[in-house]
């Protein structure tokens, strides 16, 4: 029963994602505002699937690997779609609604396998480090999307080659405030996640800190944000530069959250 | 029964004999609409007159002698040499009349493509028509069905988007830059025309406030009066560029005077908020090299103009893409008018058969009085099924024929073989 919600998530996502490709091709913005209407029924439906699968399993359903992917979609489409309702910039989907589309399939391969839980991570602050760290996460996802459109523009304008594409994506300053408002948010949320993580790990490994790969990258980085957002808030890095550095911290964050269980041992290895 | 135009526009015919026909008096008895209304063929009349063009669309029983009326009219009132008047005036029938009133009213004939004014204007000389009654079904039908064309043109074609002067190129170069143009501000280096109006369209966009600097300080002091802005001293330019968002230049000077080290500078001072720079001097004031400094975006007039270019070739693409929408309705409106050559047939076929049947149930009153009521009713009811029957074939024959072929012939018959006319 759940999965069949999934599933039906799953295939809106994508069609949201086919229209809002559709929408840059044929350079209309109308196609994108009906693929960001497609795209909430694909997050309404999604919620749905959430809730029927934490009555389903009994416990919040954010905690195996699969899990945590399919909930990471949930948030980063929630955060778009609320961006997009107050912004307009709706051209971001196209940006935005290929990597829900990614993680929802990536989540599929696994999800509705029996999945053994151990029980140190069903309990305590687990939840809370999931939802501050996912949350973070996907709003870093987020800036780096608006960082890469704000690439792209400020190519175009830069190089005065202004063409259809450009005409359709959103001014550069919007895209900035994107940009830093994810990151603002993002940090002080990752932050938490990671100090509710560590805390847990107190208590169920003994002590604050492994030297674990997982905890490395993430804290490197965690660094980089650190770095950008202090450089942003006290020296002004705005526009390009800052829009580099988002989208190069994503990367070491993308290599911590994909990467390092399959190729590092961790103790972290669920996620 | 026909549509025609007769007209004259930038293309035809001079700006003197223009103007002759576009300042004529609006009386009530010697306006052209009354005058036009006073030739006999004419039964509804349109007066178009703008700077760029002079159009008569009219509603006419027989077109040709009307034209020569229409035309006689404009050559009278422009003061027409004769033997001119065949290069300055054009005339449209029916399908074509139609398809150059959609043309006009979608900008496509227009001297700048896509420019709104023009719908304007033919919608105050459809009011002005109205008030003088001189509109029937076919104009009024007509006329809205070109103001939803022109809506639909704008709406599914880039025809009236992007600029195509070099003034308007800045405003819609700062909007994608800096999204809204509230709060923003200008700072005008020297003073030219071009570089004034740019100022002006980035105000009418929500531009708020402009810093004028100028080697002679007077002059500057009279430029912020005009702009109720700020004249600030030109030593200082270093100064106001840390506060400004976007600069136009067009001095005098014959070397840069906008260096790329006081960019640099000013940038790192303003914490490295967007900066516009629009260099409209030639010789150039703004060294090209401050063009590669992040978040600093320079136009010199030789890109301004090469993007107005690439909007003017855009503009033209789409404009192939409006005439294919006009094709389409210039269609829809022929058939409509098609249909409505055969409507007064089908209402006088209809009104016959039905005279017939109300007097033959007068003529076999006796008899059918001696029914109760409910039977009556009933035989009613029938006769009106059967009259039905034998004229719906007849009857969407006539609507279809109408649309393939000319229906005259078929109108012709039908009003014959059933004496319609007598």
């Amino acid at each position: 029963m759940d999965l069949l919600f999934f599933k039906a998530s799953l295939s809106v996502y994508l069609i949201s994602t086919l229209g809002y490709v559709l929408s840059l091709l044929a350079k209309r913005v109308l196609v994108a505002r009906i693929s960001t209407w497609i795209m909430a029924v694909a997050f309404v439906l999604h919620s749905i699937y959430l809730i029927t699968r934490y009555l389903h399993i009994g416990y919040s359903p954010v905690l195996s690997q699969y899990d945590t992917l399919s909930f990471f979609t949930w948030v980063l489409a929630g955060i778009y779609l609320i961006l997009q309702f107050k912004t307009k910039t709706r051209v971001l989907g196209a940006f935005v609604s290929p990597v829900t589309s990614l993680l929802m399939i990536m989540a599929s391969v696994g999800l509705g396998g029996a999945v053994s839980i151990p029980g140190s991570l069903r309990g305590g602050l687990v939840p809370i480090h999931v939802v501050l760290s996912v949350t973070g996460e996907a709003l870093f996802v987020m800036a780096s999307c608006a960082g890469a459109m704000y690439l792209i523009q400020d190519g175009f304008i830069k190089r005065r080659k202004l063409n259809p594409l450009s005409r359709l994506l959103p001014s550069l300053r919007d895209l900035d405030r994107i940009n830093h408002f994810c990151l603002l948010t993002g940090f002080p949320l990752l932050t938490m996640g990671v100090l509710a993580g560590s805390i847990w790990a107190r208590v169920v490994w003994g002590s604050l800190w492994q030297w674990d790969p997982k905890q490395v990258w993430t804290l490197a980085a965690w660094f980089f944000y650190a770095v950008l957002l202090h450089q942003r808030l006290a020296i002004g890095w705005k526009g390009h530069k800052a829009a580099l550095f988002s989208i190069l911290s994503l990367v070491i964050l993308l290599v911590s959250l994909l990467f390092v269980n399959r190729y590092f041992p961790t103790v972290h290895s669920f996620v | 029964m026909s549509i025609v135009i007769v007209g004259m526009n930038h293309k035809t015919a001079p700006l003197e004999v223009r103007e002759r026909l576009s300042l004529l008096p609006c009386g009530e008895k010697d306006s052209p609409l009354t005058l036009l209304m006073g030739i006999p063929d004419i039964r509804g009349v349109l007066y178009l007159a703008t700077c760029n063009r002079v159009e008569i669309l009219a509603d006419v029983l027989e077109a040709y002698s009307a034209v020569d009326e229409i035309r006689e009219f404009m050559i009278r009132q422009g003061q027409i040499p004769v033997a001119e008047s065949q290069c300055y005036l054009y005339v449209h029938y029916d399908q074509e009349a139609v398809r150059h009133l959609f043309r006009v009213a979608a900008s496509l004939d227009s001297l700048v493509m896509g420019e709104p004014q023009i719908l304007g204007q033919l919608k105050a000389a459809y009011r002005q028509s109205v008030e003088n009654r001189t509109t029937g079904i076919f104009l009024n039908k007509l006329l809205h069905h070109a103001f939803r064309v022109a809506k639909r043109v704008r709406t599914e074609t880039g025809i009236a988007s992007h600029a195509v002067s070099v003034s308007f190129a800045a405003v819609e170069l700062a909007k994608k830059i800096f999204g809204a143009l509230e709060n923003k501000t200008i700072l005008l280096v020297g003073a030219g025309e071009m570089s004034e109006l740019a100022a002006r369209h980035l105000m009418n966009h929500g531009a708020k406030k402009v810093l004028i600097a100028n080697r002679t300080h007077a002059r500057a002091l009279q430029m912020a009066e005009d702009f109720q802005g700020v004249a600030v001293p030109f030593e200082d330019l270093s100064e106001s560029l840390r506060e400004v968002d976007i600069v136009i230049s067009s001095t005098g000077a014959p070397g840069y005077i906008i260096r790329r080290e006081m960019i640099v500078e000013a940038l790192r001072r303003r914490k490295n908020r967007l900066l516009f720079l629009i260099d409209i001097a030639v010789p150039r004031d703004i060294e090209p090299a401050a063009g590669q400094i992040d978040n600093v975006y320079l136009y010199n007039i030789d890109d301004l103009q090469d993007f107005v270019d690439e909007n003017r070739q855009n503009r033209e693409k789409e404009a192939r893409k409006a005439a294919l929408i006009i094709d389409e309705e210039v269609l829809t409106h022929q058939t409509w008018m098609n249909t409505l050559q055969v409507v007064p047939t089908i209402v006088s076929l209809r009104e016959k058969l039905e005279g017939i049947v109300r007097s033959e149930m007068g003529r076999s009153g006796s008899w059918i009085l001696q029914m109760n009521e409910e039977e009556r009713r009933r035989i009613e009811n029938l006769i009106g099924a059967i009259v039905n029957k034998i004229l719906h074939d007849p009857i969407t024959g006539l609507k279809e024929e109408s649309q393939d072929h000319d229906a005259l012939p078929y109108i012709a018959t039908i009003r014959r073989l059933f004496r319609l006319d007598g």
